[in-house]
């Protein structure tokens, strides 16, 4: 993410730049200026006028500092257990060739967009009374959420290794061990910096999971601010922990990002995938890491089916055949059909302002100067504590004289300021490792600076701001907390739906909001096979394959 | 997070690159056509003559569609719920946007967040009509005239009795049973800090055992109580009567049984296999009230009075699982049959709960912390 915030081929990336392509900071930096810095503007001004004294004073408790400590250490194991699981995943999903490889790359990625209170429960359902309690049961839920971020962003670096670096190494009398640390392991680091460094983040100011899984010892500061904001009404200290949580969140991004730029990388297209190790042992280890990783992301999806499925009598589609319309018990909460219409409108409008501000913004990574902070500007959200966002936003556009509102783009908007740094994250190394110099053959050719532009890059950004907007699709519909912050009651999102039915007791409620969940996951693996299959063709045949 | 997409030599045909002013316009058109699309007419505050009122709810909040109608037709007020969050959230945003509200009216304050919202000048003072009407105990639970208790109910310790059978043990009594070693690791409470009805129970103790609740705790703790970080989570997580969980005692609602009732499978059993500890109970009390430099402050009076009458107070029970405040209402016969009724619930004064959470919540936490 803030991974490759720099550059390092010097001033000029694109030799003969058209004009335009000065000024697309415009647009991303109005979005952002508008929806994410104004409101934390309005809402610190509330807070200031509300009385502010002795903000400076809450530094010095101790308490603070415990949660922040706490916080860190189980964000740290979070990031070593996702590390830990994600890492063979990657190496397996990313470099062989095998039946349902595919399947389980998009299934890997199901987890990061389900609802947490889905994740929470499913996993809590899963282990039955044996559950782990409070830190580990969260720091196992983050890292299940997780795995995608791990296996997906060291996947992508991975596929381009061809091992060759590593059978030299082994023919120079290095162990198979030696060769994975001393060889593989460095080649991998920018990567594995960069995905340690969100995962860190994202498990640092988780907020679902902790209030769902938690016990009274694990807590993050998120989970302070909302404590602070809605059951204290402390609003001066509140603003202190959201300080406190962006100054870490920026830090540990910095420092990803320097460890990822320090890092060796070798850039270039992936290479043809290799089919399985001929040794059975190698094969066996392939094939028992992928069903490994399918089934860890499975058993909790599994359990959310049987769930879906069962009721205190046995099997029954009794849950399923009330999507439509339902008897007087969940008819008053607005029919499920009706949600997931809701959610895929936003997913939607997400996925376009998501991914044309995104990917403007990190166009930046691509000019000189100080447009270039844009890129780091766009990946604020993801410190910006929710609950803050969410009464900024409030205060700022939920209201006269500007009520957005009615409008229903609130929610998009949120939606769109959580994806836009994962949109970045995406577009920018695409755009940066593209060869610049596709464009100067094109200008020398004769075309115009924008032809050749869309020459050299065309290709590229066709690729990663389809995947970008169906991520940002995906985020929007797994969100919960803006949507039920900033929504209006009578149009709930699906997981806001869920959330309502699982705040009250009864079999019908378990089961709806199950159906829900597997629906979310249906469409989710469908978009993410869909892309998939669009956006990445070249791959799936192999030179190796014809010889063979 | 797929990164796999982004492989830059992948997209080989440069032919079918797609010029990306062409999605900023389909974007233009959707932002349109969503903006259109949602609109209602913006702050049509005339006095005579259809207007809107906004109602800002926490999010467990739900009302029959034909009384919104009805509202409608009567009175030429529409409705528009907008959605709070949970409770507490709700009642900081609004604290937060005292005198230049988000929404008209509010509903869904209860009585352990009431003081502050009064404190910051949230409700802009207004006496219902139909306050007479009231069951006795609320007619003058009004916050000096400035709010209107709509509904009640009671936060008490529900008992899965199948299990409690199974394991050949009595139902549990009373708050002092709870830590006799006979209920050793059988209770699943939820965290004061992160839940209502966690905070609720914590609020039962403090009322029942003043300064000696911390003893209380820690023997709750030594006697194995388990805590959730929410409802949803104790009781479909750990309580037995919810659905996986092995605990057979929780801190939930004395409607939760009628609820496990409305909300079976069809066709319904007869009778809820959960039961309701009626001694500890914490009574929740949910007010609405006029927002302070509310846009339409006339129509917001009208849905205050709308809230209080009869066919809206009989929607409570089946649509929030709460008590009507109004007198008389007749109760359906899943409530009257299966929710409990608590003679001498347990309440703290707002004051003293305003003045002391911090406090008694960090002291929790030193109780439980392990």
């Amino acid at each position: 993410m803030a991974g490759r915030v720099g550059n390092r081929h010097g001033a000029l990336i694109v030799p003969t730049a058209p004009v335009w392509l000065r000024w697309t900071w415009l647009l991303p930096a109005a979005f952002l200026g508008v929806f994410l810095v104004y409101p934390v503007i309005v809402l610190a001004v509330t807070v200031a006028d509300s009385g502010a004294e002795g903000m400076l004073g809450r530094l010095t408790e101790p308490a603070i500092w415990q949660v922040t400590g706490l916080a860190v250490v189980q964000a740290l194991a979070s990031t070593a257990v996702a590390l830990v699981v994600g890492l063979p995943l990657a190496n397996v999903a990313s470099r062989y060739r095998f039946r349902g490889r595919a399947l389980t790359q998009a299934m890997v990625t199901v987890p990061f967009v389900l609802p947490t209170v889905v994740v929470a429960l499913a996993i809590r359902s899963l282990f039955g009374s044996g559950a782990p309690q409070g830190f580990w049961i969260v720091v196992l839920a983050h890292a299940y959420v997780n795995l995608a971020v791990v296996a997906r962003i060291v996947g992508a670096q991975w596929a381009q290794h061809s091992g060759d670096y590593e059978s030299v190494a082994r023919t120079l009398g290095a162990t198979r061990w030696r060769a994975f640390v001393d060889v593989t392991l460095p080649s991998l680091r920018s990567a594995i910096a960069t995905s340690a460094a969100v995962v860190f983040v994202f498990s640092f100011t988780s907020l679902g999971i902790v209030l769902l899984l938690g016990d009274p010892m694990t807590r993050t500061l998120e989970s302070q601010i909302l404590r602070q904001t809605s059951v204290l009404l402390d609003f001066p200290g509140a603003a202190v922990t959201a300080v406190i949580q962006l100054v870490i969140v920026t830090l540990v991004l910095l420092l990803g990002a320097m460890a990822a730029r320090r890092a060796p990388t070798r850039r270039g297209k992936p290479v043809a995938l290799r089919p399985l190790p001929a040794a059975f042992i190698g094969r066996f280890a392939v094939i028992a890491t992928a069903v490994a990783g399918l089934a860890i992301v499975l058993a909790p999806v599994v359990a959310l089916v049987v769930a879906s499925l069962r009721g205190s009598r046995g099997w029954t589609v009794g849950w399923w055949s009330s999507l439509g319309s339902i008897d007087a018990g969940t008819t008053r909460l607005g029919s499920p059909g009706a949600a997931i219409g809701i959610s895929l409108t936003y997913a939607v409008v997400t996925a376009i302002i998501a991914a044309i501000i995104g990917t403007l913004a990190a166009m930046a990574v691509l000019t000189t100067g100080r447009s270039r902070i844009l890129v780091i500007l766009a990946i604020v959200p993801l410190g910006v504590s929710a609950a803050t966002l969410g009464l900024g936003t409030l205060l700022a556009f939920g209201r006269p004289p500007v009520d957005l509102r009615a409008t229903g783009l609130l929610i998009p908007l949120a939606h769109s300021l959580v994806a836009i740094p994962l949109v970045v994250a995406v577009v920018a190394p695409g755009l940066r490792s593209t060869d610049a110099r596709l464009a100067a053959v094109a200008a020398t050719l004769g075309a115009r600076p924008s032809r050749a532009f869309w020459t050299a890059y065309g290709p590229v950004l066709r690729i990663v701001v389809v995947a970008s907007a169906a991520l940002a699709g995906a985020v929007s519909l797994g969100e919960f907390g803006a949507a039920a912050f900033l929504g209006r009651a009578t149009s709930p999102t699906v997981p806001v739906q869920i959330v309502r039915l699982l705040s009250r007791p009864g079999e019908q409620s378990l089961g709806v909001a199950a159906v829900l969940a597997v629906v979310l996951v249906v469409i989710t693996l469908v978009v993410v096979l869909l892309v998939d299959r669009w956006g990445a063709p070249a791959r799936r045949t192999t030179r190796q394959e014809a010889i063979a | 997070m797929n990164l796999i997409w982004v492989m830059p030599a992948e997209g080989r045909n440069p032919m079918r690159a797609r010029p990306l002013f062409l999605m900023a316009g389909s974007a233009a058109a959707a932002l349109l056509l969503v903006a259109c699309g949602g609109s209602t007419p913006p702050e049509a505050s005339a006095p005579d003559g259809p207007s809107t009122v906004r109602l800002l709810a926490h999010d467990s909040f739900v009302i029959s569609e034909d009384l919104i109608a009805a509202l409608k037709e009567e009175t030429g007020i529409s409705l528009e719920i907008v959605s709070g969050s949970d409770a507490g959230t709700m009642v900081a945003g609004a604290v937060l946007a005292a005198g230049n509200p988000t929404a008209d009216v509010m509903f869904g304050i209860d009585n352990t967040l009431l003081s502050r919202a009064l404190d910051a000048d949230v409700f802009e003072p207004y006496s219902s009509p139909e306050l007479s009407s009231l069951v006795p105990a609320l007619q003058e639970d009004t916050g000096d005239g400035r709010v209107t208790p709509i509904d009640y109910g009671d936060v008490c310790v529900n008992i899965h009795d199948p299990a409690l059978a199974d394991a050949g043990v009595p139902r549990p009594a009373t708050l002092d049973d709870l830590i006799d070693p006979t209920y050793r690791d059988m209770l699943v409470v939820q965290d004061p800090a992160t839940s209502s009805p966690g905070l609720a129970f914590l609020l039962a103790t403090i009322a029942r055992y003043g300064d000696g609740w911390p003893e209380y705790w820690a023997a709750l703790r030594e006697n194995g109580v388990t805590v959730s970080g929410s409802w949803t989570d104790a009781y479909y997580g750990e309580f037995s009567g919810g659905g996986e969980g092995t605990r057979p005692l929780v801190v939930s609602y004395a409607t939760s049984p009628p609820a496990e009732i409305v909300y079976a499978e069809d066709p319904k059993p007869d009778a809820p296999s959960t039961s309701v500890m009626t001694d500890g109970c914490y009574r929740q009390v949910e007010y609405a009230g006029v927002l302070a430099g509310a846009a339409n402050p006339e129509g917001a009076r009208i849905v205050v009075d709308w809230l209080l009458s009869e066919p809206v107070q009989a929607d409570v029970p089946l649509s929030m699982f709460v008590f009507p405040a109004r007198s008389g209402v007749e109760l359906p016969p899943v409530f009257t049959d299966f929710a409990a009724t608590v003679d001498e619930p347990l309440a703290l004064p707002a004051e003293e709960v305003a003045a002391n959470l911090s406090t008694w919540l960090a002291e929790w936490g030193t109780v439980m912390g392990r």
